[in-house]
């Protein structure tokens, strides 16, 4: 036991590294490049005010974003593939993205022809307002189509239409707003200001908190409904909270960096297959390092890449992660041809 | 003080599958439920234990007068063993074991010492030691129906319902796991509801048996009262005169069971060392 919890903790510390790591060459890299000297000086006295406008103001909440915001999107992962039994179910691919995005769109555009803007926690709200309602949609037709498969296919399709939807709001639209609301929507956490950082922190950890407290009734439901309800969980209460904690994770995403594609759904098996576990006390914590990891480090190749313009976010991650999805559904078909 | 009390108990779907079903359970009294498939054995093993609504009539556990239990206050007194697959990922036996121990746990579940000799415990007592530390996917069935009878063991309850807890499993598998369900009925005084296909194991294995067909409870009784060509016959919708001679040759070999089961009092000191997949 002592064994397995020192396996966990040089896991821990060693992804703890890395995000480090990632981290201090982040703030580094970019458009205007900054050596280690310079990032050492204007935290000290001899303060560059360029350097420190570009480190603190404008990189700074940015890694801090999608530090935070990636995390959340692979918990967010993680606590639908418990929901639905299944390792192949994330925000993306089940088009709660979209949908949280498709109701950002719109009620910013209203705002914005009223002459309003909106606020970081309007926006939050407006996306899991969205996220529900897709979400009520893929509950009703997972009654439906029992399949796994065939109900992620349909969560891309609803994706696909809240997209679409989402690019004739955009087109119709009339204000050079616009043109941030354009680049919102194809996912990118450039032009991310530390208030929405504060916003999407209090959002993020308040329900990572409750996910990690909740790990032990959602270790037994991974046992499958029924058992889980003879060891006294309250399955109808635990598969709302389940909801409630995986759309507003994924709508705090979405409202501040857009849809971010596949992080929600392959991190948390890469994140199985480095534990070597699948219990949530582990693998909620190792979810949100994973999924800093990941995304900060796709943000990095986004912004440098071919700077000075910049890649979506979504298709860094998508490049990088979408094919750990296909193995995924590979492998399952395996592994059912297989022993059972 | 009966364990559980069924009184006019309707259970079904949307549609009721089984009417006025009533009996009683005393602790350390094993109860079979026998009849064809799609009976009722199931829906009523899956009322007890909450899974479905009752659809009319009272039910009552450790005696307290038909209250609706929460779900925590439940998980104490009754554990099951159902005939759906678990499929946990990456957990071994002993972690499968472990979830037994869930409602004695504190918030964050961890074991305390207790709670894992507890677990280790019921893994010796079905003899399932040889595979604690394997992954629960990659085992045989017999080996995982041990499992799960260790799992319901760790919780520690008052009653068992146990769905089909030998079908599929070879014959060594059978005899041990019942030998064990007998062992904590007299030992430990816990209420056991079963159903079993396997006719020849209730008269070594019951203390009560209750004949469910078509919509209705049948015959309840002893085994020697149900063992009847005739009862059977009804039972099973079975030609008229072929009850008896059933009855005779399985007589025999339930008998020839019965001996085994008593010779292994500890039921499980058989290894099957080739039965690891």
């Amino acid at each position: 036991m002592s064994n397995k919890k020192r396996f966990y903790l040089i896991k821990f510390l060693g992804m703890t590294i890395l995000l480090l790591l990632i981290f201090v060459l982040s703030i580094g890299l970019g458009s205007a490049d900054i050596s280690m000297q310079d990032i050492i000086k204007s935290m000290g006295n001899s303060r560059d005010a360029y350097l420190y406008k570009i480190i603190f103001s404008i990189r700074m909440p940015r890694i801090i974003a999608a530090i935070i915001l990636g995390g959340a999107l692979a918990v967010s992962g993680f606590l639908l593939q418990i929901f639905f039994g299944n390792p192949i179910a994330g925000p993306y691919v089940l088009g709660i993205s979209s949908g949280a995005k498709l109701y950002v769109a719109l009620t910013m555009v209203i705002c914005l022809k009223y002459g309003r803007v909106m606020s970081s926690a309007g926006m939050v709200i407006n996306a899991f307002a969205g996220s529900l309602m897709t979400m009520g949609v893929v509950l009703l037709l997972s009654q439906r189509v029992r399949n796994m498969s065939m109900l992620v296919v349909c969560g891309v399709m609803i994706g696909y239409i809240c997209s679409a939807v989402t690019e004739f709001i955009i087109a119709f639209a009339d204000d050079s707003n616009i043109v941030n609301l354009h680049n919102w929507s194809l996912g990118s956490f450039s032009g991310i200001s530390w208030e929405n950082v504060y916003i999407a922190s209090i959002f993020i950890f308040a329900a990572f908190f409750i996910s990690f407290f909740l790990s032990k009734p959602i270790g037994a439901y991974q046992l499958g409904e029924n058992y889980a309800r003879n060891m006294g969980v309250n399955i109808s209460a635990l598969r709302i909270t389940l909801i409630m904690l995986s759309s507003i994770m994924a709508a705090t995403v979405t409202a501040f960096a857009g849809p971010v594609s596949f992080v929600g759904i392959a991190v948390p098996h890469i994140m199985r297959s480095i534990m070597k576990t699948a219990k949530p006390i582990v693998m909620i914590p190792a979810c949100f390092l994973g999924g800093a990891i990941i995304t900060l480090a796709c943000d990095g190749i986004a912004r440098t890449a071919f700077a000075p313009m910049e890649l979506s976010i979504s298709a860094v991650t998508a490049i990088g992660l979408a094919p750990v999805v296909i193995y995924l559904l590979v492998k399952r078909k395996e592994a059912k041809n297989g022993a059972n | 003080m009966e364990r559980i009390n069924l009184d006019n108990l309707k259970v079904g779907y949307k549609n009721p599958v089984v009417e006025d079903v009533s009996f009683r359970v005393k602790p350390g009294q094993i109860v079979a439920l026998i009849g064809p498939n799609g009976s009722g054995k199931s829906t009523i093993l899956k009322t007890i234990t909450m899974q479905l609504k009752k659809l009319s009539g009272r039910l009552f556990i450790c005696g307290d007068i038909d209250k609706s239990y929460t779900e925590a206050e439940l998980s104490k007194r009754m554990s099951m063993v159902m005939t759906e697959r678990i499929h946990p990922e990456l957990m071994t036996c002993l972690d499968v074991v472990a979830t037994g121990r869930y409602p004695y746990t504190g918030r964050l579940g961890f074991l305390s010492s207790e709670d894992k000799e507890k677990v280790e415990e019921a893994i010796r007592l079905v003899g399932a030691e040889d595979v604690a530390d394997k992954d629960f996917m990659k085992i045989s069935d017999g080996q995982r129906q041990r499992v799960m009878l260790a799992r319901a063991i760790a919780q520690e309850p008052e009653i068992m319902i146990l769905d089909e807890p030998t079908s599929f499993l070879e014959i060594q598998y059978k005899i041990d796991i019942l030998s064990v369900i007998k062992k904590l009925a007299t030992e430990r005084k816990i209420a056991v509801i079963m159903s079993i296909h396997e006719l020849e194991f209730v008269p070594a294995i019951a203390d009560k048996v209750i004949g469910i067909c078509d919509g209705q409870v049948y015959k309840m009784g002893n085994p020697e009262e149900i063992f009847k060509g005739e009862i059977i016959e009804h039972l099973y919708g079975m030609p008229r005169g072929t009850g008896d001679t059933y009855i005779n040759g399985l007589i025999g070999y339930s008998n020839a069971i019965e001996d085994i089961l008593k010779a292994a009092p500890q039921g499980i000191e058989v290894t099957l060392e080739s039965d690891e997949v």
